[in-house]
């Protein structure tokens, strides 16, 4: 169980002639990861969820906030206690191409982490050996045919089963997906997806997703909670299934119009959301970051933020809420 | 400026090979597709389908070690591309042919301003008026939603993506082209500036009266976009028709295990199935007999040997055996 309250982080730009620019990338985000269980964040790029996956993972420190793991508050420890903690925690990359280490073969690179495993279990080569075989086996690709070789003789799809049999080595209890699957074919991605989920009921591991796309979060994690971050800050959440049918916060309704309706196969949600504006980093961050792109804003979403209230199994944070239908609809034939 | 109506565009049997150390193997092996006037197609495909071969070939841009083996492609007012060479080519692609670039963020030059870049092509076009180009140029950025003026003036780094989207989509339309090639427009970008793209993508279509061909791998953006759709597989298009009803009544099974492992928002997300086997590469593509069989779950007897001819019924083109029995009708129940 992994518990994360208020995390805040905040890049420093530094060097050109103003001075040093903060770039707010978290601004307080709490959420919480339970055994077996999914988690996802959604949003645009540049909204803070690479980074807060990477927070998660232990690749990244915070500026505040705290998160503990079994009960253990991370802030407490010295840098070489937190090892421990964190090898539980493992992140699949997004791009399967650079991920892998080229002048290595497939073997060699599962050795190495399986090496330290060994020497913490006490166990042989022979375990490692076989444990790699395994792996493989698991993640749906053949030993034999992977393991002597180098990864620009495998497909995409292939070597991003690589990485998710890498980062089982270590036996982690929580797999950080960032956007593991964008560039994967389309007919392939969903073998790894369905992998993930497959990997998520066999071993009980947690799923924390990473994504842009709404459907493959459903895919994965239909069964978990879902977060929809926009400029570093949560706007809306619940469980995933109530945030996909009915929406509150305008920006999770400009997310789900924005994806593609299959035209023939479906027809557009009657209350599609188009925000007034592109993303721009610069706007005021007073009031609601959303109000300059809202179609709904009125004088106090300028004025004042909207914090994070319930409002029956979902979360949200707008000073209008309107649950609208913005998801395509199955045409009836 | 003058005012050309959309042209049509006919490939046909057109055959592109790459040169390897296996030998010549063939990345479009005889395609046969329409481009009608005025009509925004799509090519659906997954790397390695020669998607992107075939749109190059329509500038007859195919770089080596490939090149354009057989087959011809008919653009209205310009004759057979293929046939085209040196000074004729080069006027061709931008005045004619407008073409934005896959990843179309990278392909501007890092070192020059949008504006002198703009005014670089104006010069190899022979432009007189570059001011008026200039101006052009600033009413096709303020119609996506830009301010020209500091577009023109800013460097490739002050751009987001979706910006550098729009200049590309700028480039390729302020010659007056009146055919428009988008090589994946919105790979990279997130969903709602990919929205935002398609909608300025359409309307610039519509208002200009262009033929548009999009290439992508994502049936959606197809979808959101296109009137005909053209589905590839392994250098060859498998199915093409009007779009919803591709969408609605895929032919070929490929088309239908394509649709059937989008994961959507409505419905039964479970029933989203993965296709199993991968895409064949240049070097794994069958020499004979239909090239997607080895994934196929209606495989009869006569795909292990006989390529599939392409048949035509009802607006409809599909290449399968299975398919093109009408003894034997498919319904995606068996698929279930």
């Amino acid at each position: 169980m992994i518990t994360a309250s208020g995390i805040v982080k905040t890049y420093k730009q530094r060097g050109n002639m103003l001075g040093a620019r903060a770039v707010p990338a978290l601004r307080g985000v709490d959420f919480a990861i339970p055994r077996g269980g999914a988690v996802t964040f959604i949003g645009e790029s540049g909204c803070g969820k690479t980074t807060l996956g990477r927070i998660v993972a232990g690749l990244e420190t915070y500026d505040a906030g705290e998160i503990v793991i079994d009960g253990t508050p991370m802030s407490s420890l010295k840098p070489r206690h937190r090892e421990p903690f964190f090898r539980r925690i493992q992140l699949i990359h997004q791009d399967p191409y650079s991920a892998l280490n080229p002048t290595r073969t497939i073997h060699q690179t599962l050795a190495a982490p399986l090496a330290l495993r060994a020497k913490q279990t006490g166990r042989d080569k022979a375990w490692m050996e076989q444990r790699a075989a395994e792996l493989l086996a698991l993640v749906g690709i053949d030993p034999g045919y992977v393991l002597p070789r180098y990864p620009h003789q495998l497909s995409g799809g292939m070597r991003q089963r690589v990485v998710i049999a890498r980062a089982l080595t270590v036996d982690p209890e929580v797999l950080v997906a960032d956007e593991s699957v964008s560039m994967i074919d389309v007919s392939l991605r969903l073998g790894v997806l369905s992998l993930l989920k497959d990997l998520r009921e066999r071993l009980n591991v947690s799923v924390l997703f990473i994504t842009h796309d709404i459907a493959t979060a459903r895919y994965i994690g239909g069964d978990g909670e879902l977060y929809v971050i926009y400029r570093g800050q949560v706007v809306e959440s619940g469980p995933t299934e109530s945030v996909i049918s009915g929406p509150i916060h305008p920006y999770t309704q400009s997310l789900l119009s924005a994806i593609p309706v299959l035209h023939g196969v479906e027809r557009p949600g009657p209350e599609r959301v188009v925000p007034t504006e592109a993303l721009d980093e610069s706007h005021a961050d007073s009031g609601c970051l959303f109000a300059r792109r809202c179609p709904f804003a009125t004088d106090i979403c300028t004025a004042e933020p909207p914090a994070l209230v319930p409002d029956g199994d979902q979360a949200h944070a707008c000073h209008h809420p309107r649950r609208r239908s913005v998801i395509p609809v199955e045409a009836v034939a | 400026m003058t005012r050309t109506s959309a042209p049509g565009v006919r490939i046909d049997d057109l055959t592109v090979v790459y040169k390897t150390p296996a030998g010549e193997l063939p990345a479009l092996g005889g395609v046969s597709l329409s481009l009608a006037p005025g009509t925004i197609t799509g090519i659906v495909g997954e790397s390695g389908s020669g998607k992107s071969t075939l749109a190059l070939s329509l500038l007859n841009a195919v770089q080596p070690p490939g090149r354009i083996s057989g087959g011809t492609v008919e653009i209205d007012g310009l004759g057979n591309v293929v046939d085209l060479q040196g000074e004729e080519l080069r006027r061709a692609r931008g005045r004619q042919v407008g073409y934005v670039f896959q990843a179309a963020q990278n392909s501007l030059n890092p070192l020059k301003t949008v504006g002198k870049q703009l005014l670089d092509l104006g010069r190899s076009h022979d432009f007189d008026d570059l001011p008026a180009l200039l101006k052009d140029a600033r009413a096709l950025l303020g119609r996506m939603g830009l301010d020209g003026g500091r577009v023109l003036d800013s460097y490739q780094h002050e751009l987001s993506g979706g910006m550098r989207q729009r200049v590309g989509i700028m480039f390729a339309l302020v010659l007056n082209a009146h055919l428009v090639v988008l090589d994946e427009p919105t790979t990279a970008l997130d969903m709602i500036t990919q929205a935002s793209i398609l909608r300025i993508v359409r309307d610039v279509h519509h208002e200009r009266g262009l033929t548009t061909l999009i290439i992508t791998h994502d049936m959606g953006v197809a979808a959101e976009v296109t009137d005909s759709l053209a589905v590839m597989y392994g250098g060859r298009v498998v199915e093409h028709g009007p779009t919803t009803e591709v969408l609605g009544a895929p032919r070929h099974p490929y088309t239908q295990g394509l649709i059937r492992a989008i994961p959507r928002l409505s419905g039964d997300i479970d029933e989203a199935r993965a296709l199993p086997g991968r895409p064949p590469t240049l070097g794994t593509i069958p020499k004979q007999g239909c090239v997607f069989r080895e994934r196929c779950p209606i495989r009869i007897a006569v795909c292990d040997t006989v390529d599939p001819v392409p048949v035509t019924r009802d607006a409809r083109t599909v290449a399968c055996h299975a398919v093109g029995q009408p003894a034997t009708p498919v319904t995606p129940k068996e698929f279930a």
